[in-house]
């Protein structure tokens, strides 16, 4: 056991849901791992720019920024994933001729999103988690926009043992930023969580079943095998199963960790709703 | 219609055979869908390839004779242009000893009518994204190389790749493109005077690049939940419900697997089967593709 905190390799940090209610959308979300944390809201269906509507579904935008800084190439492309990732779990065609804007915010870390790329310090995995995260916690939120499942993302990294670089990497799950300078590589993997999947055999009654949607598992300056992805991805998936719980039980109880604010209880008269939208 | 004119023994069978064309390529044109699926359904493909079939590669090196390095590689009909540039620049103050590698790929609107004129499309942006992540994270070169003095002066490659024709699977071709382009870059030997805090290139000594991997990217759509396709073409892409890419180096280990969309049911044996037949492909590629090493 290597890791800062005194963590284990599949533990996550404190992860944190709120409700934000932010006035002006439709619905919002903050979601956080421990010290790294996004904001996401959700407006629509709304009206559409002409050019760029569809007479077939509703148009989806995200749009990413950084916390510092204007948005660059950087979060144009994390944009881009990030709607791809979504579009999967939304019924974009119950609303055609309509729009649907996502904007997520980072919400942390000195290094974080200024201008390095998505391979440099910038958005490392589990600050794109987050955001993911975050999202769909607004769009759950909103309820605006029918679901089709729930996407909940974790960050695996590839820990290099001090001791001896030979040694294969240990894979952590939901690296913290103060562990980042010590990884060889890693990723962000999406899973989908859904009813509308088939049930694996063994398959936990509470939780629904899931399925890979998104991930950018690389090796910094080294190699890895099948059996180590498989196993990442096993890893990851066990993961994205407590932050599903960490969903639900935002939306069962509302009572995060935190004093429940009078925004709070906003988020907690619709829960009902938020709560069916889940179990689709 | 070309094939029609070359063979037509009189123009009455000309005509119906145009007229075919023509049908075919409006069934093409409105249900896509569907057309693509009638092909497979006989296990081929719409250009004639079965599914898990690659197309042809060839690189041309060397072309461009006013860039450091310069590439230009066909993968079927995608055409991808690459030269290296290199400047010098100061190094960061957190990092004096590091130069700096720029990947840019550009998809003007000549190389397909899915792209506008204008600012940089989402694509163009995503694909410089990835293309940035991969030639990072693999360490084609060590950033540390390009160092000239340290704290005053290191190589800049910008390393700029344009598509003159777009026929899909615009990663896997441009990434080639990249890497054979650095392989062919030959830099000045530098040399930073302290006295006059200026850095002097001589023509005379070409130093070629220290390349460290050669990475290469192989890119599989899955169509309709079931069927694998190896690097899908400009009219396949949209119709693709799941992407994945899978890049790994010259000894054929991952370097790292990309996944958009959702793995259908069984996707990991999916996922497994498209590692394998990336490192066959690779294998048989790899030789005349990168034949400098």
């Amino acid at each position: 056991m290597s890791r800062l905190e005194g963590r284990k390799n599949e533990q996550l940090r404190t992860t944190h849901i709120k409700y934000e209610g932010l006035d002006r959308v439709d619905g919002s979300a903050r979601f956080g791992f421990g010290e790294t944390e996004s904001l996401a809201s959700v407006s629509g269906p709304i009206e559409v720019r002409p050019n760029s509507e569809s007479p077939s579904q509703a148009t989806l935008e995200v749009h990413i920024r950084p916390l510092a800084a204007i948005a660059g190439t950087d979060s144009k492309a994390l944009s881009a994933t990030l709607k791809s990732i979504l579009i999967p779990a939304l019924l974009l065609s119950q609303h055609p001729r309509t729009l649907v804007q996502i904007v997520g915010q980072a919400l942390c870390g000195s290094e974080s999103g200024a201008g390095y790329g998505s391979a440099g310090r910038g958005w490392h995995a589990s600050l794109v988690a987050s955001l993911i995260n975050a999202c769909s916690a607004a769009l759950v939120n909103a309820s605006s926009v029918p679901m089709k499942g729930v996407v909940c993302a974790v960050a695996i990294g590839r820990l290099r043992d001090p001791s001896s670089s030979l040694s294969s990497p240990t894979l952590v799950l939901d690296p913290s930023e103060a562990e980042l300078s010590r990884l060889v590589g890693g990723g962000c993997f999406a899973f989908m969580f859904s009813s509308t999947l088939s049930k694996p055999l063994q398959s936990d009654a509470d939780v629904p079943s899931s399925s890979l949607l998104w991930t950018n598992y690389t090796a910094m300056g080294g190699a890895f095998g099948d059996a180590e992805f498989e196993e990442a991805r096993q890893l990851a998936e066990n993961g994205a199963t407590l932050v599903w719980q960490s969903f639900k039980d935002s939306l069962q109880n509302g009572q995060v960790s935190r004093p429940a604010t009078e925004l709070k209880k906003k988020a907690l008269d619709e829960e009902p709703v938020d709560d069916e939208k889940m179990e689709i | 219609m070309a094939a029609a004119s070359a063979s037509a023994p009189s123009t009455s069978t000309a005509n119906t055979t145009e007229k075919e064309t023509l049908k075919a390529l409006t069934f093409q044109r409105l249900h896509p869908r569907a057309y693509l699926e009638r092909f497979l359904a006989e296990q081929v493909r719409s250009d004639g390839r079965e599914p898990g079939e690659w197309r042809d590669v060839s690189v041309n090196v060397g072309s461009i004779s006013t860039a450091d390095g310069s590439a230009l590689v066909r993968l079927g009909n995608t055409t991808v242009v690459c030269g290296v540039k290199a400047e010098i620049a100061e190094p960061e103050l957190d990092k004096p000893e590091e130069g700096f590698l720029v990947p840019n790929l550009d998809l003007p609107a000549i190389c397909s009518p899915k792209f506008k004129p204008g600012p940089p499309s989402e694509e163009a942006q995503v694909l410089s994204d990835r293309l940035n992540e991969i030639l990072l994270s693999s360490g084609v070169i060590s950033t540390s190389s390009l160092c000239i003095e340290a704290g005053k002066a290191v190589w800049v490659l910008y390393v700029d790749a344009t598509c003159i024709n777009y026929d899909g699977n615009a990663l896997d071709a441009t990434l080639i493109a990249m890497v054979s382009a650095l392989q062919n870059t030959r830099l000045p030997k530098a040399t930073y005077n302290e006295e006059t805090g200026r850095t002097t290139c001589t023509r005379k000594a070409m130093i070629p690049l220290q390349i460290n991997r050669l990475p290469l990217a192989t890119s599989f759509g899955v169509f309709d939940s079931a069927k694998i396709l190896a690097d899908p073409t400009a009219f396949e892409e949209p119709l693709l419900d799941t992407t994945f890419t899978v890049v790994l180096d010259e000894r054929g280990e991952l370097i790292s697997v990309a996944q958009l969309g959702l793995g259908v049911v069984g996707s990991h044996n999916i996922l497994t089967n498209c590692v394998s037949a990336a490192r066959t492909r690779c294998s048989q590629l790899r030789s005349h593709v990168y034949k400098t090493l």
